[in-house]
């Protein structure tokens, strides 16, 4: 059969493709010619041979289908327990079927998978800890996005947002050139209220090389201002590059391997130039999950790790707080209800559930925060999670998917919902449209911003 | 002054006043106009959906739409289109204030012209994602003089020939003075320099002996710091009058039949609850409220290059 104008195998490489897949509103189009993609049989056996590892090989045989996970799932719990949305039943009826018939499946087959990796699950591992082989069917179906990506079979969205990374090594047509200038014009938007404000661009050797989110610089480019203010209220030192600034990976989502190694390698790059003592990322789950956890083995490195030691914003601002080098007005501090959101992709994933509440710890006046239940690690996804928030095929999905959080935040009680993600934050705020809940939601950043004192040498002289 | 005009506009009945004032003004001093329409915002995850901010439906904007609704606009202003022919019509996906700001940093305009409030509805696609006006981010960090124009009466305009420069002798009243001044010069008009005495303090009404020795000392202090530097301005005067400070800038401004109010909008920190309380920053938008002329909001001397 003919190969595809807009669906296919081809990776996106160039501008002139993405443009043709952005004008190809919603993605009519493209699901239409998904219809008649074929599978390269051959090729998705061959990729399994070489590629399945013997963990997920072990897991997919091992399951005993107790069906332990299946209450782990907040997709299963808003379903009515459709047995469907049992991630066992999810995970073998798409990835462990492919394996079972050596890679024959059919197109048919194919758009069914699609549908469970990416609207029946958000990747976040949270029926890992539940399952009592330790079976995580997140890491499974992060698997299977690449098998699908890999035929073609992947929602518009994600092959656009992949195609990204490629050509501009940056999750949206955000250029090196925009970022530089966006963060200066930040700066100068903000000087004349923080008197020697500044981006460092490219120093050497500085204490902290700070990456961001692409969206940031594109859509609300504030918040590049509050990092700089809080970096320059602490007296940090530290840079952004020049190249290699971007954290997030929307081929992480995508299931894209070859963009998700590019991506990295850029940052890692951007570290080895520049040689900081340290690397903190922005206020985001999974690019923390995709740059700092997944991402050094990604690019190949042998130790796992990221060229310098990288951490995750809240890490940095909870130092910043313990130390004094950002000190709270207590008068300022929040005084109604507040909840957390933890973050699956650092607080489940990456350990960092007290290093969040330590901060809040500083910034609600005690007696204020209400935990959601459950928390921490066995906190729900925040129901956008794994690119979900994006698709707009499955919107109706997402919006269903967000109950789980909605009911959790509304029976805290709370105003205001912290959310240091910017999934979490999006699907939140969608939320908030959607349900039409009295809340708040923020990220750290300007919280922080709005009750830190400011050192008498670096307030404005009028 | 005006070699460059940003009309931002909303496109819908709220910005018409705005709408006049602009094309009056580009017509008047042959300046090029662009007309500037954030038509969307971004929802849904910040995937590629936006909420059209008239339509207020969910869309995925491509060149198509953006040519259509850039045509809508031009049926919109088609009237004043012809007298302002070859004025740039665009428009852009965002956070109004921030595509705004974007814009004005591109293009660099000497002034952006904008409309007052549009949403005070709750429904209003305006008011889900950022709280506060659009109008007040955009006059905080903008990059030179904003006039707003909020109301019909302040858009029956027939040029600049008396303009009302309104200081509470901060820094940032500093530039705007530079700015009527400037601006007085340059349309050879009059400028009546003018500060108000607030006569309440914390809810106490001052006694009437202290608002009489404050408005002495206002006098004196506007003739000493801005009596030097008239250059260019023959037809000038200073004023001060108590009261609540908002309304007697306008009752000043109607008696002297200005055609222009310019003042600093110095506070940046404003929040939700501050720009809608009374507060500092809302003078200028109490002013901008309640004037019949419009208000030019300075807030820096303007950045060269």
């Amino acid at each position: 059969m003919a190969e595809m104008s807009l669906c296919n195998r081809r990776p996106v490489n160039d501008e002139e493709t993405l443009k043709a897949l952005l004008s190809d509103t919603g993605g009519k189009e493209y699901y239409k010619q998904m219809e008649s993609l074929d599978v390269d049989t051959d090729l998705l056996w061959s990729t399994i041979s070489k590629t399945m590892n013997s963990r997920l090989k072990t897991w997919l045989s091992l399951c005993a289908h107790c069906g332990m996970c299946a209450d782990s799932c907040f997709l299963y719990r808003i379903s009515d327990r459709d047995p469907t949305q049992v991630p066992a039943y999810k995970i073998q009826s798409t990835l462990g079927e492919i394996v079972k018939r050596k890679g024959k499946v059919d197109n048919a087959f194919m758009r069914r998978a699609m549908e469970y990796a990416w609207a029946r699950c958000t990747c976040c591992n949270r029926c890992g800890l539940y399952c009592p082989h330790g079976i995580d069917m997140g890491v499974m179906f992060s698997y299977l996005r690449g098998l699908l990506y890999q035929q073609g079979f992947v929602p518009w969205e994600m092959k656009i947002g992949a195609g990204m990374h490629r050509v501009y090594q940056a999750q949206m047509d955000v250029t090196d050139e925009d970022f530089v200038e966006t963060f200066k014009w930040m700066v100068e938007e903000y000087e004349e209220d923080y008197p020697g404000l500044a981006v460092p661009v490219d120093k050497q050797g500085a204490d902290i090389l700070y990456t961001v989110n692409a969206r940031e610089v594109k859509h609300y480019p504030e918040d590049l201002a509050e990092a700089a203010i809080l970096f320059h209220l602490a007296g940090a030192d530290w840079t952004v590059a020049s190249k290699g600034w971007e954290l997030t990976s929307l081929a992480m989502f995508a299931g894209d391997w070859e963009a998700c190694r590019l991506q990295v390698q850029s940052v890692y790059d951007a570290m080895e130039r520049l040689r900081p003592r340290r690397m903190v990322g922005t206020e985001c789950g999974h690019a923390h999950r995709a740059t700092v956890v997944e991402g050094p083995y990604w690019a190949g490195r042998e130790d796992g790790l990221t060229p310098v030691p990288s951490i995750h914003y809240v890490e940095w601002l909870a130092e910043a707080l313990r130390e004094g080098k950002l000190k709270i007005d207590p008068k300022k501090r929040l005084k109604v209800p507040v909840t957390l959101q933890d973050s699956c992709n650092y607080v489940r994933n990456h350990g960092l559930r007290d290093i969040v509440r330590e901060i809040l710890s500083y910034i609600v006046e005690p007696g204020c925060f209400r935990d959601m239940d459950p928390s921490k690690e066995h906190n729900y996804c925040c129901g956008g999670g794994g690119g979900f928030n994006g698709i707009g095929l499955y919107r109706a999905e997402r919006n269903k998917a967000l109950i789980t959080k909605r009911d959790q935040i509304l029976n805290t009680g709370a105003e205001l919902v912290v959310a240091p993600c910017h999934n979490c934050w999006d699907a939140i705020r969608d939320m908030v449209e959607e349900y039409h809940i009295p809340v708040k939601w923020s990220f750290l950043k300007p919280l922080v911003i709005s009750m830190v004192e400011i050192p008498d040498h670096l307030k404005p002289k009028e | 002054m005006f070699k460059h005009i940003l009309f931002a506009t909303s496109a819908t009945e709220a910005c018409d006043h705005a709408a006049r004032v602009a094309f009056n003004l580009a017509r008047e001093f042959g300046s090029d106009l662009t007309v500037f329409h954030v038509m969307g915002i971004p929802t849904r995850g910040f995937s590629r959906t936006m909420v059209d901010v008239r339509t207020r439906e969910k869309v995925e904007p491509d060149e198509e739409y953006s040519a259509w609704v850039c045509e809508e606009i031009k049926t919109h202003y088609s009237r004043e289109l012809e007298k302002v022919p070859g004025c740039d019509v665009c428009v852009a996906v965002g956070y109004p204030h921030r595509e705004i700001l974007r814009q004005a940093r591109e293009k660099r305009p000497d002034l952006i012209v904008m409309g007052g409030t549009t949403g005070s509805d709750e429904d209003s696609p305006y008011r889900k994602i950022l709280p506060g006006s659009t109008m007040l981010r955009v006059a905080r960090a903008a990059p030179c003089p904003v006039m707003v124009v909020a109301r019909p009466a302040a858009s029956f305009w027939g040029g600049i020939s008396s303009i009302v420069f309104g200081t509470d002798f901060s820094k940032a009243s500093d530039a705007a003075f530079d700015y009527a001044r400037e601006l007085s010069a340059f349309v050879k008009g009059e400028l009546h320099v003018f500060h108000a005495v607030d006569i309440q303090k914390e809810g106490i009404f001052l006694a009437q002996d202290m608002v009489d020795a404050r408005l002495r000392e206002a006098v004196n202090r506007m003739r000493g710091r801005y009596g030097s530097r008239m250059e260019g301005v023959d037809n000038w005067s200073v004023d001060a009058w108590e009261g609540f400070p908002p309304v007697e800038i306008v009752k000043y401004a109607r008696e002297k039949h200005a055609d222009a109010i310019v003042m600093a909008h110095h506070t940046r920190t404003e929040t939700e609850e501050e720009t809608r309380g009374v507060t500092l920053g809302s003078v200028l938008e109490q002013v901008i409220m309640r004037a019949s002329c419009p208000v030019i909001s300075v807030n820096r001397h303007r950045k060269t290059g």
